[in-house]
This record gives C-alpha cells, structure tokens and sequence, in this order.
C-alpha cells in the first residue's frame, strides 16, 4: 500500500508496505509510536488499526519537557 | 478500531492493557488515573478544612505534563475548600524557549483564574542558564546546574506560600527512567530518600525530615507520557513543546530508549517496574530510618537551606558561575 505522510512541521514522506497498520507508518518516518499519533481528518486513530487512507499526518507529541 | 466502553471511533490503543478507547473515554480514563493517585496517596489530610484548606503548589512549565496536571487538579478541586492551587513557574533565563513556555503557562492560569506567581534565576541569583551553559566552570551537564537552582527555588517558594504540598508534573515514563536509574546505581540510600521524598504515599513516608522540606508528590506518575501529550492535544490546553535547547541528559536518554524498546516488545513494562519498585524503595526505606547513618543536615551559612555541608550546593555553583563571570569579564543577569 502507498501512503503519503506528512510529519506536522516537518517532511512529507512516501511510503509502501504491505498491508500496513498506523503504528507501522509511524516507524517507517523513523518516529517511536509511543512519541507520536497519526492523524487522519485531523483526528487522533489507535496505531494497531490497519491503515485505510493513503494520506496522514504524524503528530509528535514528545519533544523534550 | 472502536471504543470497547460505549462503540465510538477510538483515538488511541493502550497495549499495556489491551483497551481502545474513544475521546472521552480517553479522557476520563486519564483524569481517573489522577484522582485515583491523590487518594491512594493520601495527598489531602484529614486535617484538611474549609477553615484551614491544604495549600497544594503546582510546578508549572508550560510543558504538557505540568499544564495537564495544573488543569486536571483545578477540575477536581476548585470547588473543593479543603484546597487551594497555588501553580508556581521558573524563569531558568534560556532565551526563546523559556519565554514560550511562559506564555503557555500564563494562559492556562488566566483561563483557569488561579494564583500564579513567576520567579526567575537572574532575579534569585543573579544568573541566566544561557549564560551558566556558556560558562560551565564546574565542567558538568547544564541540567546538573539547573536541577539544583530548580530544587532551591521551588523549596524556598513552597515554603514562602505556606505550601503543604509541592506537586510536579512528573510522568510514568519519567519515574519510572527514574527507577531504573536507581536501581542500575544500586545505591539503596538514593531509592530510599526517593520513597520518602516523592514517592511513597503519604500515610507510608518517614517524617524524619517532614520540619525540613515541603513534601513532594507526583500525581500523574501512572499515566505514560503519550498520554498525557494525548489529553493534552484533545483537550486543546495551551502547551508549549520544545526541547531545551540546553538539553543532554544522556544517560536518561539511553534508558528511555531502552525503556520505549522493552515496553513495545513487552506492554507493561513501565507499569511492572514502577510496581515493584516502590514496593522494594519502601522496604527500604523502612529499614534505613532512623539508623544513624543517613548524612546530618544543618543550615547553609549563606543562604540558611538545609544541606549537608557547610555551604550548600546552590551558593557553591552560584559562586562558581559569578566567578567564572568576573574572569571572562562578563555581567550576568543582564543584557
């Protein structure tokens, strides 16, 4: 599947893996899932759910305190 | 992926536990963890009276962890006359990122209306992180510093608002990094003053110095630091995210990649550590109190903190920051 995803405030990514889950896209942009949410209409979406659009945005949510 | 309390879409999966949750549920489940703590911690005292109400000071930064504790406590205690909330912020002097963050805090006590008072190196010490950074005269971390005028000052403010209780915005992910430091160290005595410190419930810690320092408590400490980013990006609350640009706790970095690793290969990890940790810090705890051999704690003799020293830590880095200032030539504390 190919998927475009854009690092909010950062760089938009291609993507192609098979039959990816959320949590997958986020570790393909070199981010830990449990630093960072993916997006999709502007709503936060579980990172264990397969993925069912071909465009997202990552959100990272842990820079630093 | 829906909601497993009510079939609404979920906005996040906890593997730990196995739940998909929706917003609100989310929320809920978070704001529950928190009310959950300050209960089993026993952080609001029998004593505590409309009369004679508990003043609870909350370190403020503006990052998200103390922004959603600051928001989450006001929800559940502003109609509560046993409490008042005091949110205290330090100005470390880092230019840019400090400012920011400041302006995070200010909304979020103004939205709120809660007292909020502001204090700052350069008007405490006579010194800016930026200028202590640039200087480093004892060869160390700028955390290292910044940890120890952060602890000066907040003791003392605590102290000077009457506080009964200083709150921080502290994380499972952070203590239990924590945690893991001690136990890697294996310095017992540090698990121990960790427990009665910060860590115990209150009806659990020693009072040997309950006349010394205002007791610490961590009220979010069960909740993992993505989801305290996660509530505060749903709940829309005035955070400022950046890393200190003086940043570079490396060793706590390395744990918490070790940490995140373990916790993706094995759900839970985080929470089982913390678990039995403070069990184990309280068995030690116990057993060091009161044995004689803990160090003696007297007034610093330049600024009265109690220290085990003569001069306390903070008068000795600031000394070395002023002196390493006057030989470069160069005035902190202003511009």
């Amino acid at each position: 599947m190919h998927v475009t995803v854009h690092v909010v405030g950062e760089d938009a990514h291609e993507v192609d893996l098979p039959d990816p889950t959320y949590g997958d896209l986020i570790a393909a942009v070199d981010l830990n899932p449990h630093e960072a949410t993916v997006l999709v209409d502007g709503r936060p979406v579980p990172e264990d759910a397969p993925v069912e659009h071909d465009e997202v945005r990552v959100l990272r949510l842990i820079k630093g305190g | 992926m829906d909601c497993e309390k009510c079939g609404a879409p979920a906005v996040m999966h906890a593997a730990y536990s196995g739940l998909h949750l929706c917003e609100s549920h989310f929320c809920r489940s978070v704001e529950k963890r928190l009310r959950r703590r300050v209960r089993d911690d026993d952080l609001l005292s029998d004593a505590a009276t409309p009369d004679d109400p508990e003043t609870w000071v909350v370190g403020l930064s503006g990052g998200k962890d103390s922004v959603v504790l600051t928001h989450i406590l006001h929800e559940t205690f502003a109609e509560d006359p046993r409490v008042e909330l005091v949110a205290l912020t330090i100005h470390e002097g880092i230019q840019g990122y400090r400012d920011k963050s400041l302006d995070a805090c200010l909304s979020l006590t103004d939205a709120l209306d809660i007292r909020h008072e502001v204090v700052s190196y350069e008007e405490e010490f006579g010194l800016r992180m930026d200028d202590v950074a640039r200087e480093d005269p004892e060869g160390m971390a700028p955390c290292a510093y910044c940890g120890v005028f952060r602890r000066d000052v907040l003791s003392r403010y605590a102290e000077a608002l009457d506080a009964d209780k200083l709150l921080t915005g502290h994380n499972l992910d952070d203590e239990a990094q924590t945690a893991l430091m001690n136990v890697l160290s294996g310095d017992l005595r540090q698990m121990a003053k960790h427990f009665d410190a910060s860590l115990g419930s209150f009806d659990r810690r020693g009072d040997e110095h309950a006349d010394e320092f205002v007791p610490r408590a961590k009220p979010l400490r069960d909740v993992p630091e993505k989801e305290v980013a996660l509530y505060a990006h749903l709940r829309e609350l005035p955070t400022h995210m950046a890393e200190c640009p003086h940043s570079s706790e490396a060793y706590r970095g390395e744990i918490q990649e070790l940490l995140l690793n373990l916790e993706s290969n094995h759900p839970g990890t985080r929470h089982s550590i913390m678990a039995g940790y403070e069990e184990f810090a309280a068995i030690v705890a116990e057993r060091f109190r009161g044995d004689g051999d803990g160090p003696a704690l007297g007034d610093c003799e330049r600024c009265g903190a109690t220290t085990t020293r003569d001069l306390c830590r903070k008068c000795e880095l600031v000394e070395a920051v002023h002196e390493a200032d006057a030989d470069a030539g160069v005035g902190t504390g202003s511009d």
